[in-house]
C-alpha cells in the first residue's frame, strides 16, 4: 500500500513530461503490466492502479470466466483497450490508427447487412438463394473493382509521360568534339570500361503490394464462392460439378504439358526486368563518372601549368567521390529547388570562371526528380562555360510548381548541329537527355550552326506531395 | 483565454445510436412496440455499422 500512496507523485512527474493537461494530482493511467503479468499484465495493471493485490483480482476474473464465461470477454476487451506499459496506444488504437478505412467499411457493411435484414424481416424480400450470393458477389466485385482502379492510378503516376520521347537524336558536337580532345581517349575509355563494370549496388525491383493482391485475392474468391453459393441453393451445382471436373483435368494437363514454357517465360521476364535495372545503373554510373571524374580531368589537363589549382580540383573531386562511393547523400538533398541550383551555379561559376545568372520562379522541396534535373542542369552549365563561357554570362532560368520543374540554361556561344554529334560521346547524350528520360523526364537541346546560343530545355513532372 | 473545445464525432454518434437502442428496447419493455430477434439483430448491426463507420470516416491517417 505504501508503494501505492506515492504513485500519483511519480505519475505527477510523468504527466509534465507526457501529459500536460492532467493536474500534478490526477492519478495515472491505468497501464498493463507487462513485467509482473501471468497472462496479458491487466490484472496487475488494474491493481498497481488501484493499489489492490492482483491476485484477488485474478481470482475474481478466474471465478467469472467459470460461473457464466463473462470473464473472458471482459479480460479480453481489458486487453484490447487498455494499453501496455510504455505503449502509447492500446492495440484496439493502434489497428484503428492503421486501417481506419477498414473501420468505415465493415461499418458500411454492417449497415447494409442490417438494412437486408429488416426487409426480410418485413417479407420484401426475393429470396435467400438469389439476394445472399449477389450480395457476396457484390463485396467480391468492389474489391476487386477498388484494386484495379488502384492499379491503374498507381501506374499512370509512376510511368514515363509516352509523349516524353521527342527529345533530339543528337546533341552538342562543339561540345563533344571539343571535350574529347580535353579529356582524351583513355580517361574516356577507361571510364566507359568503369562504366560497363559491375554495379555497385543492384536496386531491387520494385514490389507491387501484397496487401492489394491479396485484396483482389479475396474479391475474386467472393465472386466464385457466390456463384457457387446460387447454384448449389438453385440445386444446379451437380451438372456444373461434371463440367467443373472436365475443366479441371483439361487445366491440369494444359498445366502439365505448358509448364516448362511457363517457367521458362517467367524466368526470361525476370531476368530481362534484372538486366534492366542492372543497364540503368551502369547508365547512372556512366552518367555521374562523366560529370564529376571526367570533368575534372579534363580541367586538370586544362590547367596544368598551375599546380596549386590543380591540387585544388584533385581534393574535390576526391571528397566527392567519396562521399558518392561511401553512399552519402546528394549535397542538394533537403534544400529547395532554387537554392541548390543556385549551390550548382555557384559551384560551376567557381570552377570554371563564367558568370552565371540563375532566375527563379516559385520554389519546392527537392525530391528524386529535382536531384536529376538539378544533375543534368549542372552539367548544361559546364558544357555552357566549357564552350561558350568567353560570349558571356550563361543564365539559368526556372519554373517550380507543384506540378512542374522547367529549367532553361542559355548560353551565348557560336552554337552548334546537335546531329553531328559524335555516337561515342555520352555527356550531352547520357548526362542530360538520358539521365532525364531515365527519370520520366525530357531534356531538348535547341542549338544550330550560327545561331547565337544554345539552350537546354529540362522538364520533369514533380512527384504528388 | 478559452479554447474552443472540438466534440468528438465517434463519440456523438456512438451516443446517439446507444441511445436510441436503448429507447427500443424501453419501448418493447412496456410493450408499446415488440422487437422480436428479427428485428433485434439488424437493430444491433446497424448500431455496429453507424458508430463504425463514423469512426472509420472521421479517422484521420496518421503520420
Amino acid at each position: 500500500m505504501a508503494g501505492v500512496s506515492v504513485r500519483p507523485v511519480e505519475g505527477s512527474e510523468a504527466g509534465a513530461t507526457t501529459a500536460p493537461a492532467s493536474s500534478p494530482s490526477a492519478p495515472p493511467p491505468v497501464r498493463r503490466d507487462l513485467s509482473r503479468r501471468v497472462v496479458g499484465g491487466v490484472c496487475s495493471g488494474i491493481g498497481r492502479r488501484l493499489g489492490i493485490d492482483p491476485v484477488i483480482l485474478r481470482v475474481g476474473f478466474v471465478a467469472a470466466a467459470v460461473a457464466g464465461g463473462v470473464g473472458f470477454p471482459l479480460y479480453a476487451m481489458a486487453w484490447a483497450f487498455v494499453p501496455a506499459e510504455g505503449a502509447e496506444r492500446s492495440a484496439a488504437a493502434r489497428i484503428r490508427g492503421r486501417r481506419e478505412s477498414w473501420q468505415a467499411a465493415a461499418g458500411a457493411g454492417l449497415l447494409v447487412l442490417s438494412g437486408l435484414l429488416v426487409f426480410r424481416e418485413l417479407g420484401i424480400w426475393f429470396s435467400d438463394a438469389l439476394v445472399w450470393p449477389v450480395v457476396v458477389a457484390a463485396s467480391g466485385a468492389a474489391l476487386i473493382w477498388r484494386q484495379s482502379t488502384s492499379a491503374t492510378s498507381a501506374g499512370s503516376g509512376t510511368a514515363a509521360p509516352s509523349g516524353r520521347s521527342s527529345a533530339p537524336r543528337a546533341a552538342t558536337a562543339q561540345m563533344e568534339s571539343a571535350g574529347a580532345s580535353s579529356a582524351g581517349s583513355g580517361t574516356a575509355s577507361a571510364a566507359a570500361a568503369a562504366a560497363a563494370g559491375p554495379p555497385r549496388v543492384i536496386t531491387g525491383l520494385p514490389l507491387r503490394g501484397g496487401p492489394a493482391l491479396s485484396r483482389a485475392g479475396l474479391g475474386v474468391v467472393l465472386v466464385l464462392g457466390a456463384g457457387l453459393i446460387f447454384l448449389q441453393a438453385n440445386g444446379a451445382l451437380g451438372a456444373l460439378r461434371d463440367v467443373l471436373l472436365a475443366v479441371v483435368v483439361v487445366v491440369i494437363a494444359l498445366g502439365l504439358i505448358l509448364a516448362p514454357w511457363w517457367w521458362r517465360l517467367v524466368r526470361n521476364l525476370t531476368e530481362e526486368r534484372a538486366e534492366r535495372v542492372r543497364s540503368q545503373e551502369r547508365a547512372e554510373m556512366a552518367a555521374h563518372l562523366h560529370d564529376s571524374v571526367l570533368q575534372t580531368l579534363a580541367l586538370v589537363q586544362r590547367r596544368a601549368e598551375d599546380p596549386r589549382e590543380v591540387a585544388g580540383l584533385a581534393r574535390r573531386q576526391e571528397r566527392e567521390l567519396r562521399a558518392w562511393l561511401s553512399g552519402r547523400s546528394e549535397p542538394q538533398a533537403g534544400r529547395s529547388v532554387s537554392s541548390a541550383l543556385e549551390g550548382v551555379a555557384a559551384e560551376v561559376e567557381e570552377t570554371h570562371g563564367v558568370a552565371i545568372d540563375v532566375v527563379s520562379v516559385g520554389d519546392g522541396p527537392v525530391d528524386d526528380g529535382a536531384l536529376t534535373v538539378i544533375a543534368a542542369a549542372r552539367e548544361a552549365l559546364v558544357n555552357a562555360a566549357r564552350f561558350a563561357g568567353e560570349h558571356g554570362p550563361v543564365s539559368v532560368y526556372a519554373e517550380v510548381d507543384d506540378e512542374r520543374l522547367h529549367v532553361f540554361v542559355r548560353d551565348r556561344g557560336p552554337g552548334f548541329d546537335p546531329a553531328a554529334v559524335p555516337a561515342d560521346r555520352r555527356g550531352v547524350r547520357e548526362s542530360i537527355i538520358g539521365r532525364m528520360q531515365r527519370r520520366g523526364g525530357q531534356a531538348t537541346v535547341h542549338a544550330a550552326p550560327g545561331a547565337g546560343g544554345t539552350e537546354v530545355e529540362l522538364v520533369m513532372d514533380r512527384e504528388p506531395r | 483565454m478559452s479554447r474552443a473545445r472540438s466534440f468528438d464525432t465517434v463519440s456523438l454518434v456512438a451516443g446517439i445510436v446507444v441511445i436510441a437502442l436503448g429507447g427500443l428496447l424501453l419501448l418493447d419493455r412496456l410493450d408499446v412496440i415488440d422487437i422480436g430477434f428479427g428485428y433485434l439483430f439488424p437493430l444491433l448491426t446497424g448500431a455496429a455499422g453507424a458508430i463504425l463507420l463514423a469512426g472509420g470516416l472521421a479517422a484521420r491517417p496518421e503520420r
